[in-house]
Formats: C-alpha cells, sequence, structure tokens
C-alpha cells in the first residue's frame, strides 16, 4: 500500500511539473484577430509588461514615449523590462513555451518567421497588411508578414548594406580629398589602400577599408548578387541559389580587395578588432558598418578624438539594390490579456510620427516611416540618413528563411572569411554554402 | 494487561510516529527535488528524437509532434553522416573537444605533478606562500582570464608579439589565425589550451600535494638510504603511491575538459574557422541561438555517452586493489 502510494506521489509530482512547461494556455489561430480582451476593472490599472533587449539608446528612447502613453492613459501601467541580447534569446525560447512572456514584445523582425506560432496577429482594425506596406517601407515591414498575416510593427530600416564609418583625420593625414568623392568601389579601395599602415614586422595597424566583420560581409555578399542581376532564392523561395556566377563574382571581387591590400581578414575580422571597436580605437580608416554602431562606439569610447563622418558606398554595378532585414519592432503576446491595449500603445509608438522620430533620435536608427526618415528633424539630429535616402528605396526584405542567424553568422560569414583568409577557394566556399543553406531547409 | 507494558507500548508507538513524521517531512521535499531533476534529464532525453524549437507551438502534449516533429534516431544519423552545417560543426566539435582533452591531460598532470614534488620538498615558510600563488588563478573568474590572456595575445599590441618583435621575430595573430598550427593542432587552440592550463593547474597541484603528504616517510627514507636518488624514489615510490589520487585527478580533469565552454566563448567563440569550436559551445549555441533544442539534446547524449566511456575506460587502467 505505501508503494502504491509513492508511487502516485511520484506520477503526480511529475505531471505536475510537466503541466507548469506545458503549451501556451490561449492561443489565437493565424489569420484570426484576437478577442476582445479583459477591460481592467474601474480604478483598477491594465498592468502590461513589455521586454526588450538592453541597449541603453534603444531603452532611452522607449522611456519617455511610455510615460507619454501613460499619460494619456492614466490606467495604463507598462512596465518595461530588458534583458542582455543573449539572455534575451533565452528568455522567450523558455518563456514562450510556457505562456509566461510579457504582453509587448520587442522582435527582430527578421525573427518573426521563427516565432510566428507564438505570437498575436495584428487585428484587422488596428491596421492591415495593405496598410502596413503604405505605412512602413518595403524592408522593414517585410520580415513581419508570415503567411500572409501581419505580426508586428517596426521601428527601424535595419541597413547593414552599404554604410561606412570614415575617418577624416585620417584621410587628411594620407591627403585625400575630404569627404570622399566615391564614383565606383574602386575609388574606395583607391582611397582605402593610402589609408592602410603596417607596423615594421609587416603586420597591419590600420585598415583601409574594413569590410570583414560578419554583418558587412553578408550584406555586401547578397548585395553583390542582387546589383549583378542575380539572386539568391529559387523561382518560389522554397531553396537558395548561392552558387552562381553573380555569387562567384561578387565573393571574388571581396577576394580581390583583399588581395590588392585595403584589410588583413586575419587581424581584422568579427572577432579580432571588430569594426566598431577598430574604428573608434583609430584603427580603421573606412569601417564597413550599420548606423547603429555610431551611437554605440560613442558611448564605448567617448575619449575617441579623432573627427569622423558616415557616408554611403557606391552600387558595385547599376542600381544600388540591397536586402534588409526587418528590424527591431514590436509584437503582442497571444497570451496577454490586455491585447488591445498592447495593439494601441504600439500603434502610438510606431506610426506616430513625432514617437517614431524621438525613438530613431534616441537610438541612433533608420526610421522604419518614409515621412520620418525624411524629415528635418532626423536630418539634423543624424547627418548621415539623408544620405541614406536614395538608397532606402532600393531596399528589398531578405525574404523569411528557415534560420537566418544559422545561415548569416555559420554558414555565409565563415566560408566566405575562409576564402579571403585564404583557407577555402571561392568555388569550394559557394559549394559548401549553397549545401548547407538547402540543408536548413530540412 | 500490565500497566507497564502498556506505557511501554505507548512510548514506542509515540516514538515510531514521530520517526515516520520525520522521515516524511525530509524525504517528500527531497522527492519533490529529485523529481524535477529528472523530468529536466528525462524532458532532454525525449528532446533527443524529436525536430523541437521552443518557437514552434507543435503538439498538444508539451509541443511535441506536430510543428516538432518525431525523428527517431535522425539526430543521430546526421550526425554520422549529414551534410547540413549542424552535422558538419558537430563533427569539428567533437574533433575539437578530444583535441583538447586529450592536449590538456597530460600537460596538466605535467606540470602540477612535478610542481607539487617541488613545492613539498621546499622550506615549510615559503611552502604556504608559493602555494597561494599557484592557486590564485583557480579562484579568478574563467572570463577574467580569458580577457587577460587575449589583451596577452592580442596582434598589434599583446605583449606576446612584442617579445617576438623585440627579437627579430614575425608576430602571431593566435587568436584569428585559421592557418597557422603546430603537430596539426591550429595555433588558436594551443592559445587556448595554454590560457586554460593556467587557470586550471593550481587545483590539480593542491590534491597532488595533499596525496604527497599522506605518503608515510618511511618508505622514502628507506628508498633513499637502499640508495636510491630522489627523482627514483619520486617514480618508484611516490607516484605507485598516489595511484588512486592520480585516478581521481585524470578523471576530474578529463571531465572539465570535455565541458570547457567559457574561456573559450570569450576568447575566440569557436573561431578562427571553427579550429575551437568545442561540444558545450555547439551544444549552447544549437540550443539557445538557434533554437534546435532537439539536436542540442542528441548532443548532449553524445557527450554523456563519451564522458561516461572515457571515465569507466580511466577508473579500469587505474584503479588500485590496495591502501596504505
Amino acid at each position: 500500500m505505501k508503494h502504491k502510494i509513492l508511487t502516485l506521489m511520484l506520477v503526480l509530482i511529475f505531471v505536475l511539473t510537466a503541466c507548469g512547461g506545458g503549451t501556451p494556455t490561449a492561443t489565437v489561430p493565424e489569420g484570426v484577430a484576437p478577442a476582445a480582451t479583459t477591460a481592467p476593472e474601474s480604478g483598477e490599472p491594465a498592468v502590461l509588461r513589455m521586454w526588450v533587449h538592453t541597449n541603453n539608446a534603444f531603452i532611452a528612447g522607449y522611456e519617455p514615449i511610455i510615460a507619454a502613453y501613460e499619460a494619456d492613459h492614466p490606467n495604463v501601467d507598462i512596465q518595461l523590462e530588458n534583458f542582455d541580447y543573449e539572455l534575451y534569446l533565452q528568455t522567450l525560447q523558455t518563456a514562450m513555451p510556457a505562456g509566461e512572456e510579457a504582453d509587448i514584445l520587442q522582435l527582430f523582425g527578421t525573427w518573426t518567421s521563427q516565432y510566428y506560432e507564438r505570437l498575436a496577429p495584428v487585428p484587422a482594425e488596428v491596421m492591415t497588411i495593405e496598410q502596413a506596406k503604405q505605412t512602413f517601407y518595403v524592408a522593414p515591414i517585410g520580415g513581419f508578414i508570415v503567411n500572409d498575416v501581419l505580426y508586428g510593427m517596426p521601428q527601424e530600416f535595419n541597413m547593414e548594406y552599404g554604410g561606412v564609418l570614415v575617418n577624416k583625420t585620417k584621410y587628411e593625414a594620407a591627403g585625400l580629398t575630404y569627404p570622399p568623392q566615391w564614383e565606383t568601389m574602386e575609388d574606395v579601395l583607391a582611397d582605402a589602400l593610402k589609408l592602410v599602415k603596417k607596423d615594421e614586422s609587416g603586420m597591419m595597424t590600420t585598415a583601409g577599408f574594413h569590410f570583414t566583420s560578419a554583418d558587412p560581409t553578408w550584406a555586401s555578399f547578397l548585395a553583390g548578387i542582387k546589383q549583378r542581376g542575380g539572386d539568391y532564392w529559387n523561382a518560389d523561395q522554397t531553396g537558395f541559389t548561392f552558387n552562381t556566377p553573380e555569387a562567384k563574382a561578387q565573393v571574388q571581387w571581396m577576394l580581390d580587395a583583399v588581395n590588392a591590400g585595403v584589410v588583413d581578414p586575419i587581424v581584422f575580422n568579427d572577432e579580432t578588432n571588430f569594426v566598431i571597436d577598430a574604428f573608434f580605437q583609430g584603427m580603421v580608416g573606412i569601417g564597413y558598418i550599420g548606423t547603429w554602431a555610431i551611437a554605440e562606439g560613442q558611448a564605448n569610447f567617448p575619449d575617441f578624438t579623432d573627427e569622423w563622418d558616415y557616408f554611403y558606398l557606391p552600387a558595385i554595378q547599376g542600381d544600388p539594390v540591397f536586402v534588409a532585414d526587418s528590424g527591431w519592432g514590436l509584437t503582442v503576446s497571444p497570451n496577454s490579456k490586455n491585447q488591445d491595449i498592447a495593439w494601441d500603445f504600439i500603434k502610438f509608438v510606431t506610426t506616430d510620427p513625432a514617437n517614431a522620430t524621438q525613438w530613431n533620435i534616441a537610438s541612433g536608427t533608420i526610421p522604419a516611416l518614409p515621412a520620418v526618415a525624411e524629415s528635418a528633424e532626423v536630418a539634423a539630429a543624424m547627418p548621415w540618413i539623408p544620405k541614406a535616402l536614395d538608397s532606402l528605396p532600393f531596399g528589398q526584405y531578405m525574404g523569411n528563411m528557415p534560420d537566418r542567424d544559422l545561415v548569416m553568422y555559420e554558414i555565409i560569414y565563415p566560408h566566405i572569411l575562409n576564402v579571403l583568409q585564404g583557407v577555402e577557394t571561392v568555388d569550394q566556399a559557394l559549394e559548401a554554402i549553397d549545401t548547407e543553406a538547402n540543408s536548413t531547409f530540412e | 494487561m500490565n500497566l507497564a507494558v502498556s506505557r511501554n507500548r505507548i512510548s514506542k508507538g509515540g516514538l515510531a510516529t514521530s520517526k515516520r513524521r520525520f522521515v516524511t517531512s525530509v524525504t517528500l521535499p527531497l522527492l519533490l527535488y529529485e523529481s524535477i531533476g529528472l523530468f529536466v534529464l528525462g524532458w532532454a532525453f525525449v528532446l533527443m528524437f524529436f525536430d523541437y524549437s521552443p518557437g514552434r507551438i507543435g503538439g498538444a502534449i508539451l509541443g511535441l509532434g506536430g510543428s516538432n516533429p518525431f525523428v527517431g534516431l535522425g539526430n543521430f544519423i546526421e550526425m554520422i553522416k549529414g551534410t547540413s552545417v549542424q552535422a558538419n560543426l558537430f563533427r569539428i566539435s567533437l574533433k575539437n573537444t578530444l583535441i583538447f582533452a586529450v592536449v590538456v591531460l597530460p600537460l596538466n598532470l605535467a606540470i602540477t605533478l612535478p610542481l607539487a614534488w617541488l613545492l613539498e620538498s621546499i622550506g615549510r615558510r615559503f611552502k604556504a606562500l608559493y602555494r597561494t600563488i599557484y592557486f590564485l588563478p583557480v579562484l579568478t573568474s574563467s572570463v577574467g582570464v580569458a580577457l587577460i590572456w587575449m589583451t596577452m595575445y592580442n596582434p598589434q599590441s599583446g605583449w606576446i608579439n612584442a617579445i617576438i618583435r623585440a627579437f627579430g621575430g614575425t608576430p602571431v595573430a593566435w587568436l584569428s589565425d585559421p592557418r597557422a598550427g603546430f603537430a596539426n593542432v591550429s595555433v588558436a587552440m594551443w592559445a587556448v589550451i595554454l590560457a586554460y592550463l593556467w587557470q586550471d593547474y593550481g587545483y590539480n597541484m593542491v590534491i597532488f600535494i595533499a596525496a604527497l603528504q599522506g605518503i608515510p616517510q618511511e618508505l622514502r627514507e628507506a628508498a633513499l638510504i637502499d640508495g636510491a636518488s630522489p627523482w627514483q624514489a619520486f617514480l618508484k615510490i611516490s607516484i605507485p603511491l598516489i595511484r588512486p589520487t592520480l585516478l581521481f585527478v585524470c578523471v576530474m580533469t578529463m571531465l572539465s575538459s570535455f565541458q570547457v565552454f567559457d574561456i573559450i566563448q570569450v576568447m575566440t567563440n569557436g573561431g578562427p574557422g571553427n579550429h575551437t569550436q568545442v561540444l558545450i559551445l555547439d551544444i549552447y549555441k544549437s540550443a539557445f541561438r538557434y533554437q534546435n533544442m532537439g539536436w542540442a539534446a542528441a548532443e548532449s547524449f553524445v557527450l554523456f555517452l563519451i564522458v561516461m566511456g572515457v571515465t569507466q575506460f580511466q577508473m579500469r587502467v587505474m584503479r588500485t586493489n590496495w591502501e596504505y
């Protein structure tokens, strides 16, 4: 009898534990707007939790908007919680299956295709897909649309392609014309060669053109394919086509640039002398990186005294077509009891021009709203944004991949870096990229 | 009924009840605690047969099935003969982990055992000082150790390259050159191993010192009187007598080598060209960066089997049937 009771207790404990980590208690089917939310009782504030990744500039952008929304809605209390980037990923992955995530979730748009089953669709009365496409740039909204359902609203145009930090002090010391007058990429390489410095042992101490970090590598690789008239998707977007003449030409161009001596990828890459750190320590003449790096570099290296500015590279050929991620944006948990308030708040943050402007300036990001990107206020605060305006309409969403991070950071970047470092040939790398990237669909 | 017998029975019954209450109050929390641990292990065991990602809702029971499908032994078959990036990374990680463990163990023993012997032979006043100095890196955080060594290895400003330059040599990109290597092991792996050894050797050294102190002095003295040199006494007397400690150190060092993570993640994050990608790092990335929990669980199981196998092998080879 005692054995039976003990066994029963053990089974009970297992079942209770299992239920604790089970599936969400409430989910919303695709394409269906969430049911009306539980309105807070009169006098009781509706408390909404909001999760974001830790980025002080981003948080500084959110705080006044939350305060403004709460002032307009005294019955709403939005509690901002932030997590370090890696911890945020882990928290999302453990909290979502348990249904314990916050009401409002900051999500990188391109991740949506991995999380959409656990996100609430945007109700049609809040915003339709057509309205979203008319409101935001094509690239940032693209990631929030999965299987023709809209799951969130973007805040930034994540443009990793084409933007470079340029060290004015080094330019002038090298006797180069400043601001740079680049008509072609060959002009960029010519300037870069004059900016390179090496020590007496031959080790590169200043990179002329640092394009060998992960983001610039995949961004220029994909843009190079597009600008040459190729594509990395098959016709129905069910597989990749990386082993093409256009891809080969682009990797060969990058290899030729390295062989010309504009950068040594052994000592300037993603792990060693990362472009932001190296640029703001005076070790880079031209540093290829998105605008988000500006706020980070200024915050981390306040003593950097060289003069610098941000410019955009010319296309490798033809129009400056490029692909982009959907940047950071906001989504709603299907488990939230206050979904209508959450969506109202998200609309307030992302589509109100004043709020969007305030957030983009604080975070140093390119606005997802064209009207904000073109505003005088943004131009005054971020002089590099007007330089990007001609390129932004050429931005295309990169497409929903089974695992975007895996393709970019474990497949494309390592193989291309291998080529640039001389441990793989162009053909070997492209064959491996094609095989491995297509295996992510299996 | 006799009154004394009756009292005795009541007293015994009361004691038995108290004992039962005590056992229940101690056992129940332990059972609950253990059941949580067992559930986690069981969950990992189940996951390795599924293509499970926490981002997908999946089936009704714990999210298994549906968009998190059952794949049986598919993950293990993929590890052996797959062409996917995960399979390639797993095989590279396994190879690197084995290299790391196989290199670290003998190097660690080669440093710690003679050092412990030397420390045992010096005066008492300096013994404590040196023991403290050698043990300090063990107490330092792995991340701190990694950052210190990264600074020293810096290709442009690190002092290791500064010394090489001073002697007219060619500086090396210690942590980022995939082409440089020695004995078919990349220079980045050697660099990481060196940092790891520096942090870890004090721990084994202290254990060896304790073991050497436990050897009866008469045995060594008898050997010396019989004409053995100090080196011979060390080899023929000390080493055999500390064999149980040697076994313990070998097992623990091997286990910690198979589990190396933090120092590598900070110093190289698996690079250059995956030359320092080890299994725990690969498991971590698969699970938490790429949300491939089923695959990560299968990798963890393989690591568990390897560690268990190696430990069993070491215990069979090195166990002793005697004590002194």
